[in-house]
């Protein structure tokens, strides 16, 4: 089935979904619906997280160690499954972080300062 | 985690997904809520907003990286229904690679275990044998006296070390402890011996090796023990090491305990001991006298066995000097190298492994085909399933994948069960194994062996499954669906490969059943040796002799006189004699080498190697033994009347080689008895000749062989222990039957000695029987397996012409409908099987022919191409091949026109 495409929208760069479920996780447990609602707030709209990237997603990093999840009530009294970060994932929030400070660093260095748009 | 476990959770996690996304449909549904909008609104937003929720679940569960174990799974679930649902057809294919892999993974065993294995040495592969004098059959160990040993090691450059053990005969050994005695090999050694194996004691330092001293430095009171004998005899006390403990009544001090799985000189794990050689005065000499040794050299990486022993060839052409006897210079001369084996297989019994082992392979090649012909049978017959399943959108790889699976799923089943096959075969023939072979056989196939042998079968049952699926999902859908599967044409190849598949079978059978024959016509052939000697009725008892304690006694005079007195005197025991071995008998042999100058004036000198046994006079009365001339021993030849011998026609022929007659040989003085007593410096007398017996096995020539009397052995005499202090059999000849007469012999040996009580007893009859040996081994092992190939191939022909006749149903009818009569049809068929057996059977006389070779060297009395069995075998084959096409045919005849036509 066709990925259905989102306008007005940026596609995430590949990789690093991680990176921002992590961070968000860094500001307390999230359930999945919270995660996507945040990084879609906290990014002015402008990513959206599909469902069918972010819940591979979780479960990904579940296996991997860095966060860990459990089933707790929301505060309108729902049932929901939470994520939180793990000392490993701290770690890696981290690791990946510099990775992708760099990598911002390194093509801001190749694009060279905005050019003057043409009067 | 075990696989149940793992299923119940992925069950969990699958649920728990479930729950997750519905809580997050929930959730997006009360926020859009808690702006204003509408219940069923707010729901079809979220639902529409989070997407398709299969597509999501199934994405996130790949995730966990599982969903090709599920898949698979699924598969093998299939394949096992599919077995269920054709029972007929699993056992079929399973059955036949179960027989194929037992008999081959059996027979790998034995070869694996006795063959293959390899030294518990260090680089072993740098160890070699070094032997004086002419190599005989069988590749006997040949002694070499210690100064031309020491000369080697001081003038070789191949060699990194040169080691020697035992020489000498020390009789049956017993290591004491604890109150009880065991039955130990005790061998002696140089002090290097274990460092030129590269292995090192676990416990303590061993015997002391002195580069300089070479062999002479150690305490001849010292002993290293084998792990076996320090953990039966010393429950593994592990402070050993500086005891004393007794053998033979000696106190001996332990210096050291050898790792598990060390063996020296015999692959074997009994209770074992070694001690340092003790060099004499007649280790200083090149005589005759001379003790020999055998001798084990180290080479030095890099050098080849040929460059070693043309340098041995050199220095041996000097050291050779040093004999004076011109006979014993020439025997020196005869240097000889050969890798280190450790192993006393026989090269008959190599041959007949690897004869045996051939004959597995082919049996196991056999199999496979067979069950290639019915997997294919059954690809083609499934073709209209598999374009339907095509049609309906499974993918090809998918279905490739499914029908691998199932032929896996066949194939292992039948790995399986054949190695429970194989590991029974082993255990019912261990018995007969341990009869033939002289290093133990594991009764657990090699790891090795069980994954080469199943890798192969596997792979060729996969093969054989894929092939006609892959087959299938190449053709277009349409057309197979359209003609309805009964009838789908196979294509011609296809018909063709199984045709070509049966005639292999029928040849390779016909091969290993013709070797079979040959084998029986082998054994017919031996039963109808004449022996030379009565074996009815005869008792043998092998005895277990203290040579300890018989040496400070005269065992002669106060054990085995009044043993045979009270034997005699036993009610229906007719007579009973003592012989150092009966003859086949196997449990011992001493060699006599005598030499001695021609009496002719060419000085050509001439040396007999002869079996040398001492025998009581009454053993004549027990085996008939026909005298071809003068006289066997009688009650006057004791120890105070002069000394005789008697002697085998070989003998006197090897003797006297330019002697027609044998007889001559009576009345000549061949050799010393004793140097001391009452007999001292008296020459024996040749009193009598035998006519020639079997002595060591049945079928082969007859050896030289000089019997002693029994009572003229005293214990004064050099040959005492040798010929009565570690071996001796008593052959009772009674009418009545063995379980009567066994127990009262068992408690005159008791009343002799209390240790011979523990002796082993079994009949002349048996003892012949076992003597066949490789041979009746082979013949039984070769029974099973042309057994097993003649059924298979039978059911190989059966089942491709009831396929071919299931195929054809409706042409039968046409014919029948045409006006064809029963016969013609029945006879179609018929004649189709008469052209693959026909052909078959005559591509095997061919590979029979072939194989001849390699089971010549078993065969007697019977040439490998002999006509009569190959006809019969041919014969056999062709009725069973008209026995698997009747059926068939017969169904061909019985078809019903108007059913046959009605089925489209």
């Amino acid at each position: 089935m066709a990925k259905e495409v989102y306008q007005n929208r940026i596609e995430l760069l590949q990789g690093t979904l991680d990176l921002l479920i992590l961070e968000t996780l860094r500001w307390g447990a999230q359930h999945g619906y919270g995660i996507s609602h945040a990084i879609r707030a906290r990014s002015g709209e402008v990513l959206q997280v599909e469902t069918g990237s972010l819940y591979p997603a979780l479960h990904r990093l579940e296996r991997q160690k860095w966060i860990a999840s459990q089933w707790r009530l929301t505060e309108q009294n729902q049932r929901a499954k939470f994520y939180e970060l793990t000392t490993a994932g701290k770690e890696q929030l981290v690791r990946d972080r510099s990775k992708w400070e760099a990598m911002v660093q390194a093509i801001a260095g190749v694009l060279g300062p905005v050019p003057e748009p043409e009067a | 985690m075990s696989v149940w476990q793992w299923l119940f959770r992925s069950e969990d996690r699958k649920s728990d997904l479930d729950a997750e996304i519905e809580a997050h449909l929930a959730l997006a549904a009360a926020d859009r809520r808690e702006r204003g909008m509408g219940r069923d609104r707010a729901h079809a937003e979220a639902q529409r907003e989070f997407g398709n929720v299969a597509l999501v679940k199934d994405v996130t569960r790949e995730a966990w990286g599982w969903v090709w174990l599920e898949r698979l799974l699924q598969d093998a679930k299939y394949a096992l229904r599919q077995i269920r649902r054709s029972p007929g057809f699993a056992a079929a294919v399973i059955g036949t690679l179960a027989l194929g892999i037992a008999a081959t993974a059996a027979m790998f065993t034995v070869v694996d275990g006795v063959l293959l294995s390899h030294l518990p040495y260090k680089h072993a592969d740098r160890l070699v044998q070094i032997g004086e004098g002419q190599t005989v059959e069988g590749g006997d160990y040949l002694y070499v006296p210690y100064l031309d040993i020491e000369a080697w090691r001081e003038q070789l450059h191949s060699f990194e070390a040169i080691a020697f053990d035992g020489g000498g005969f020390d009789g049956r050994n017993f290591l004491q402890g604890n109150g009880t005695a065991v039955q130990i090999g005790f061998t002696r050694i140089s002090a290097n011996l274990f460092s030129t194996l590269g292995v090192s004691p676990q416990l303590g330092p061993g015997l002391p090796n002195k580069p300089e001293g070479f062999a002479k430095t150690s305490d001849a009171q010292e002993v290293v023990l084998s792990d076996s004998a320090w953990r039966t005899v010393f429950g593994g006390d592990r402070n050993i090491v500086g005891k004393t403990v007794h053998i033979n009544d000696e106190p001996y001090t332990v210096v050291g305990v050898m790792p598990r799985g060390f063996f020296f000189p015999d692959r074997s794990d009994d209770p074992q001991v070694w001690g340092p050689i003790v060099m004499g005065d007649k280790d200083q000499g090149h005589t005759g006298d001379s003790p020999g040794y055998g001798v084990i050299g180290r080479l030095k990486p890099g050098v080849t066995r040929a460059s070693a022993l043309a340098e041995l060839k050199t220095v041996q052409a000097h050291v050779a000097m040093g004999y004076v006897d011109p006979e014993w210079r020439k025997h020196a001369l005869q240097v000889n190298l050969r890798k280190y084996s450790g192993e006393q297989v026989r090269t008959d019994q190599r041959h007949a492994l690897l004869a045996l082992t051939a004959a597995s392979s082919l049996l196991w090649l056999i199999a496979c085909v067979n069950a290639t012909n019915l997997l294919l049978a059954r690809g083609s017959a499934r073709q209209r399933e598999i374009a339907m399943r095509g049609a309906l959108g499974a993918s090809r790889r998918r279905l490739m994948q499914q029908l691998t699976i199932e032929g896996l799923v066949l194939s292992i089943s039948a790995t399986v069960l054949g190695i429970g096959l194989a590991v029974g075969a082993i255990s019912i023939f261990h018995r007969a194994l341990k009869q033939v072979l002289p290093s133990p056989v594991p009764s657990w196939p090699s790891v090795t062996v069980l994954v080469a042998l199943s890798g192969l079968t596997i792979l060729s049952a996969v093969l054989s499954s894929a092939w006609p699926s892959w087959m299938a999902a190449r053709l277009p859908i349409e057309p197979v669906l359209r003609q309805g599967g009964q009838q789908s044409g196979v294509s011609r190849a296809q018909h063709r490969l199984r045709g070509g598949l049966v005639i292999a079978e029928i040849a390779m059978s016909l091969a290993l059943l013709a070797s079979c024959g040959l084998l029986l016509r082998t054994i017919y052939a031996l039963h109808h040796v004449p022996l030379g000697f009565r074996t009815d009725h005869i008792i043998v008892a092998n005895l277990e002799i203290p040579t300890y304690r018989f040496a400070k006694t005269n065992a002669t005079a106060t054990i085995y006189q009044p043993l045979l007195e009270r034997v005699q005197h036993l009610p229906g025991v007719d007579a009973a004699g003592l012989m150092t071995d009966v003859p086949l008998g196997h449990t011992f042999s001493m060699r006599l080498m005598l030499s001695q100058k021609s009496t002719k004036a060419d000085q050509k000198s001439n040396a007999v190697v002869a079996e040398f046994k001492a025998a009581s006079p009454s053993l004549q009365r027990v085996f008939g033994f026909p005298m071809f001339k003068g006289r066997y021993f009688n009650a006057q030849d004791t120890s105070s009347a002069d000394p005789v011998v008697v002697v085998n026609r070989a003998f006197a022929h090897a003797f006297m080689p330019d002697e027609q007659d044998a007889g001559k040989i009576i009345g000549k003085d061949i050799l010393q008895l004793s140097k001391d007593g009452p007999q001292k410096n008296k020459q024996a007398r040749v009193i009598g000749v035998l006519g020639d017996f079997q002595q060591s096995a049945v079928g082969t020539p007859s050896r030289p062989e000089i019997q002693v009397s029994l009572p003229q052995i005293t214990s004064d005499s050099g040959f005492y222990t040798v010929l009565e202090g570690i071996a001796m059999d008593l052959a009772v000849r009674t009418q009545r039957p063995p379980s009567e007469v066994i127990p009262e012999l068992r408690a005159a040996l008791k009343q002799a000695s209390p240790e011979l009580a523990g002796s082993n007893f079994t009949t002349m009859d048996q003892i012949v029987e076992d003597s066949y040996g490789s041979q009746m081994l082979a013949a039984r092992l070769l029974e099973i397996f042309a057994g097993s190939a003649l059924l298979l191939c039978v059911a190989g022909l059966y089942g491709l012409l009831a396929y071919v006749v299931s195929q054809r149903t409706r042409e039968m009818g046409v014919r029948f409908a045409l006006g064809a009569a029963r016969g013609d049809v029945m006879g179609l068929v018929m004649r189709q099987a008469g052209v693959l057996v026909v052909a078959g059977v005559s591509l095997g006389l061919v590979l029979a022919f072939l194989s001849g070779k390699l089971v010549r060297n078993f065969l007697y009395g019977v040439s490998p191409h002999d006509g009569w069995t190959l006809a019969t075998v041919a014969i056999v084959l062709m009725l069973a091949g008209a026995l698997a096409a009747y059926l068939p045919a017969l169904r061909a005849a019985r078809v019903d026109p108007v059913e046959a036509l009605r089925t489209e």
